[in-house]
This record gives structure tokens, C-alpha cells and sequence, in this order.
């Protein structure tokens, strides 16, 4: 096979499978159409423990990132943005870091600090009970906590589309960004 | 996977290991069994902002094998509390576990391991009289790990595979798993350390992309699924390559971040073979001028060499997986151990920043070539 040949066909195979980590422009909500997943109680990166049931009657971005994902920092700064201007409003974030030491996410962390709770998936048994093979992703749940939407790869939460489609799932969530991104201000009319 | 295109690429692939042969006169990477080579290897380590209880884990050179591999003496120095050799119970990983007493103001050990290594080959146009491998260890071979599962979408690919190569034998399916794993799969420089090896998710994703503990996990996991008994080798490159690759040898004593992982396939006759298709993507990615073409004679060189021979220029840790540190607080096990592991106060250091560790690798050639 040649390099050309060669590199056709694992891009064949890519775009029949997952999103990839670089798919960051394709990267945008779709509609959950799998069954629901496990609760989980996960401890925090700053001690205490979480559980899922907590967030009931909010919508929750459970979002799974590593700090070696470099999408997932960008990522971590758009839901940084979403968490800001959504601080009155019934939504949660909560970013699960996966497969990593204490101590690592919490030097990341320090250097980017978030306005919600990370936890700590070190065995990566929520991930994979989530069935998560791609990081970053994010699954949108509802007030019951019932998954509704997903994405895979890194997403403009500020953007107007996403708004919009997190408001759908509660009328409490039309939001406006903080600071209007690129993309939002090209989608707004 | 769209089977049609699953097809095309794996038959490419099998094409494609025919193409190398008039290339790779003009350039040799042909290791071959010779003179054994001394190496001191040196692990320095601290522990970092020194609090409460602390200890450490360090791999120990302990794979024994007749032909390649020889691990000597193991001498330490520090102000420890306790040194303890140990070994997982599994997989016969040697470690030294160092406990300092809590406090201690300026927590360090120093540990000395001498090994002697050669090159390997093995003729893969005449089986030879290997003995077999005992129930327990092809059971233990076969058998999934955490990371490394060999059913699912392992099994379905390593079946998709070994099906459109037609490979009918243990070694043409050894040789039809390498060659795919070479053409479908990517160096990618910034994954952290070797990479995880988590192979499932590289194959739901599709993101082929890692570095050797993503690579040649695949090559293992895969291989497992189509019924040959394999094993990652953890391991460190310790000397500058006798063949010239620069992208496969190091370019001086310190050898800190020089951890590499290979990988063999038990094929009856011919006993534990060596692969490394990882290689043969950091040659395509590294190797100067860099971003070398599957037809460079360089690589052309390397892939055919990497499936049946290894250089001796690296030295062998371990097989072992999903191994617990004897003596720990509660952590989940590691994939592997080829970094030094440590604990301040229960919580395990970042064995990927080893500036911050801190711990430092040092390798000696005692006994000229």
C-alpha cells in the first residue's frame, strides 16, 4: 500500500467509526440515542466525593477530559465560559478526568482553574461504563438525568446552536454567552 | 468498519510487505546475535516537596532469557528506611520498593542495576526445536488484561485481519497482524510518556494514533485475538543504534525519557519472536530528515527487520500488566510498570514529569561491544 493509499484508508476507516480527537470543527451535539448509563459516586479532585444523583433536577454536562488531551484544554475554556453565564440557571457541569494521577490534574488544574467540579475516574471504570473511547466527550443529561444529547471531540458550548439546543431541554436555558465566540457571532442574527 | 474498505486496506497492506525487498539492499538494520553488551543502569530519585509517609517503586531489569537478555547485580544507596526487592506475583516484575520514614527531610535513593544485552534474531524460514510453552503460561499469554481486552472490536478486527490476508498459519497471521498494525496506525509525538495501551478505544475511535505502549499493545492485543500467545516487554533504550538510526538508539548517557515498549508473538518451533511495529512508525516519523515515506529504504529496512529481530541497544523491565505496588495506598493498578513509581502522603507522583519527580535515568556501557 502506498503512504497515500495507506493514509486514505485509515481515514476511510476513521470516518466510519468515532469522532476522532482533531474532529474539532465537525464536533457538534447529536440527539443520545442509546440507553441510559450507571450512576456513579467519584471522588473529587479536591477531596469529598460526587455523586450523579446530586445534580438531579438540573441539566448536567458530564464531561470526560484528560489532561494530556490537548482539544480537551480548549474544551475546558468554552465550559469555563458556559459554566460563567449559566450561574443563575439550572445547569450543571461536571468534568471527569480520566486515567490520571491526583497530582497531575491538580498542577493542570492550577494553571487553568474551572468554575465546577472535576473528578477523578483513575480506573477509568465510568468511562467505560459511559462507553466513552474518545476524549474529550460530553453527554448532556436532563433533569432526571436522563442522557439527551452527546458530543465527541471539542465543542463551542458558546456558541448560539449549542445554546439553543440546551435550552430546548429546559425552557429556564435560553442563555447568552458571557463573551460572544467567533463562531457565535457569525450564527447570530 | 465497512468491510469493503476494512478489505482494501488489508490487502494493501500484504501487497505492500512484498514492495521492500529491492529497496533494502541499499540500506541494513539487520540485527544479529553477537557480542553481549554491559550496561550499569543508574536510576536517581527524590521525592519532591517531601511531606509525611513516602515511598517509591523502581522497575528492575527481570527479563532472563539465555539468548538476549541477562540481568546482573542490583545495588542501592540512599537514606531509606526500608529497601525491599519485590515482585509482582503475576508476571515475576521485579521492583524495588523504598519506604522513607515520614518526614524525612530529604527523601533519595539511588539504584544500580547492571544487565547485559545483545542483539536478536530469529530465522523465520526454518522452525527450530523451541519448546513449547507450558499450559499456564499460553493460558496467561492469551488472556486479556485491562487494557488489552481481546474480544469485542479486538477480536472482530483481528478476525477481519487474519481473514483478508488469508493467512492460514500462526506465523503468516503473526506477520498479516505486524504488517497492518505498520500500515494503519500512526506516531503521533505528543502523546504523553509511551502512551496508555488502551487498544479498545483506539479501535472504537479509530484514532490509530499513539506511541509504542499504544502501538505494540495493539499488535499484542490483537495477535491474543487471533489465538497466538503475545506479550508487551517493557523497557528502556540504553545505547546509541550500531546501524546508524538515530530515531532508534540514544544520543547520550541520560536516558530519562528513553522507556520503550516491544513487543513478541509465540509462534511453535520458533519460540518467543520479537516484533516492533512501533519502530518502524518512529522511524517513519523521526528518523532524519523525518516524515519518511513507507518506501524509504530506511523504513523499508526497519519493517523488515522488526518481525523476527530486535538490536540490543535497549534493555528489557518486564512483561507485566495491570500490576498492583505491593505495600501502596489504594490506587488502581498500572497498565504497566516501566517508569519509577512514587507516593507522598497516599497519592501517587506523576511518573510522566520526571523534572518534578524527581528522578533521573543514567545508562553506562561497562563492556565494550
Amino acid at each position: 500500500m502506498t503512504r497515500a493509499a495507506g493514509r486514505l484508508a485509515l481515514l476511510s476507516m476513521m470516518s466510519l467509526m468515532l469522532t476522532t480527537f482533531s474532529a474539532a470543527d465537525a464536533a457538534r451535539l447529536a440527539p443520545w440515542r442509546e440507553g441510559p448509563r450507571a450512576a456513579f459516586t467519584l471522588d473529587g479532585v479536591d477531596g469529598g466525593s460526587r455523586s450523579l444523583a446530586t445534580f438531579k433536577g438540573r441539566i448536567i454536562l458530564v464531561h470526560f477530559f484528560a489532561t494530556w488531551c490537548e482539544p480537551c484544554v480548549r474544551e475546558l475554556t468554552s465550559l469555563n465560559a458556559l459554566a460563567r453565564a449559566t450561574r443563575d440557571r439550572p445547569l450543571s457541569i461536571v468534568a471527569i478526568d480520566v486515567g490520571e494521577v491526583d497530582l497531575r490534574v491538580r498542577a493542570f488544574l492550577q494553571k487553568l482553574p474551572v468554575d465546577f467540579p472535576v473528578l477523578l475516574d483513575r480506573d477509568r471504570a465510568v468511562a467505560r461504563s459511559w462507553k466513552v473511547s474518545a476524549l474529550p466527550s460530553t453527554i448532556v443529561l436532563d433533569a432526571d438525568l436522563v442522557p439527551r444529547l452527546f458530543v465527541e471531540g471539542d465543542l463551542d458550548w458558546t456558541g448560539s446552536d449549542t445554546i439553543a439546543a440546551l435550552a430546548r431541554l429546559d425552557p429556564a436555558i435560553p442563555l447568552r454567552p458571557t463573551t460572544p465566540t467567533a463562531s457565535a457571532a457569525a450564527t447570530v442574527k | 468498519m465497512d468491510r469493503r474498505q476494512f478489505i482494501a486496506s488489508t490487502t494493501a497492506a500484504s501487497l505492500a510487505a512484498l514492495m521492500p525487498k529491492v529497496a533494502f539492499a541499499d540500506t541494513l538494520f539487520a540485527p544479529k546475535p553477537g557480542a553481549w553488551r554491559s550496561v550499569d543502569l543508574i536510576t536517581k530519585l527524590e521525592i519532591a516537596k517531601p511531606e509525611g509517609a513516602m515511598q517509591a517503586w523502581i522497575p528492575l531489569p527481570s527479563v532472563s532469557e539465555t539468548e538476549w537478555s541477562r540481568p546482573g547485580e542490583t545495588r542501592w544507596t540512599g537514606n531509606a528506611a526500608k529497601v525491599e526487592r519485590v515482585r509482582d506475583p503475576k508476571y515475576g516484575a521485579e521492583m524495588l520498593h523504598v519506604i522513607w520514614k515520614t518526614d524525612e527531610f530529604m527523601p533519595r535513593v539511588e539504584v544500580t542495576s547492571r544487565v547485559a544485552t545483545r542483539d536478536r534474531a530469529v530465522d523465520l524460514d526454518k522452525p527450530g526445536n523451541a519448546p513449547p510453552l507450558s499450559a499456564a503460561e499460553r493460558s496467561l499469554y492469551l488472556e486479556g488484561t485491562d487494557l488489552i481486552p481481546v474480544d469485542g472490536i479486538v477480536k472482530q478486527t483481528s478476525d477481519k485481519i487474519v481473514a483478508d490476508a488469508k493467512a492460514s498459519t500462526d506465523i503468516a497471521k503473526a506477520r498479516a497482524i505486524y504488517e497492518w498494525v505498520v500500515e494503519n496506525t500512526v506516531r503521533v509525538a505528543a502523546t504523553r510518556g509511551c502512551g496508555t495501551g488502551d487498544i479498545a478505544a483506539m479501535l472504537k475511535s479509530g484514532n490509530l494514533g499513539g506511541k509504542c505502549a499504544d502501538l505494540n499493545a495493539l499488535y499484542v492485543g490483537l495477535a491474543r485475538a487471533a489465538g497466538l500467545p503475545a506479550r508487551d516487554v517493557y523497557g528502556l533504550r540504553v545505547l546509541p543504534s550500531q546501524f546508524g538510526y538515530k530515531s532508534l538508539g540514544v544520543g547520550s548517557v541520560n536516558v530519562t525519557k528513553a522507556q520503550h515498549c516491544r513487543a513478541e508473538v509465540f509462534l511453535n518451533g520458533f519460540g518467543w519472536v520479537p516484533v516492533d511495529p512501533a519502530d518502524v512508525r518512529k522511524v517513519m516519523l523521526e528518523e532524519p530528515p523525518a516524515n519518511l515515506g513507507l518506501n524509504d529504504p530506511k523504513v523499508v529496512a526497519a519493517r523488515k527487520a522488526l518481525f523476527g529481530a530486535w538490536e540490543g541497544n535497549w534493555i528489557a523491565y518486564n512483561v507485566a500488566h495491570d500490576v498492583a505496588l505491593p505495600g501502596g495506598a489504594t490506587h488502581p493498578k498500572l497498565g504497566f510498570l516501566m517508569y519509577p513509581q512514587a507516593e507522598r502522603e497516599s497519592l501517587l507522583l506523576d511518573c510522566l514529569d520526571p523534572d518534578n519527580f524527581r528522578y533521573a535515568l543514567l545508562a553506562k556501557e561497562v563492556t565494550p561491544a
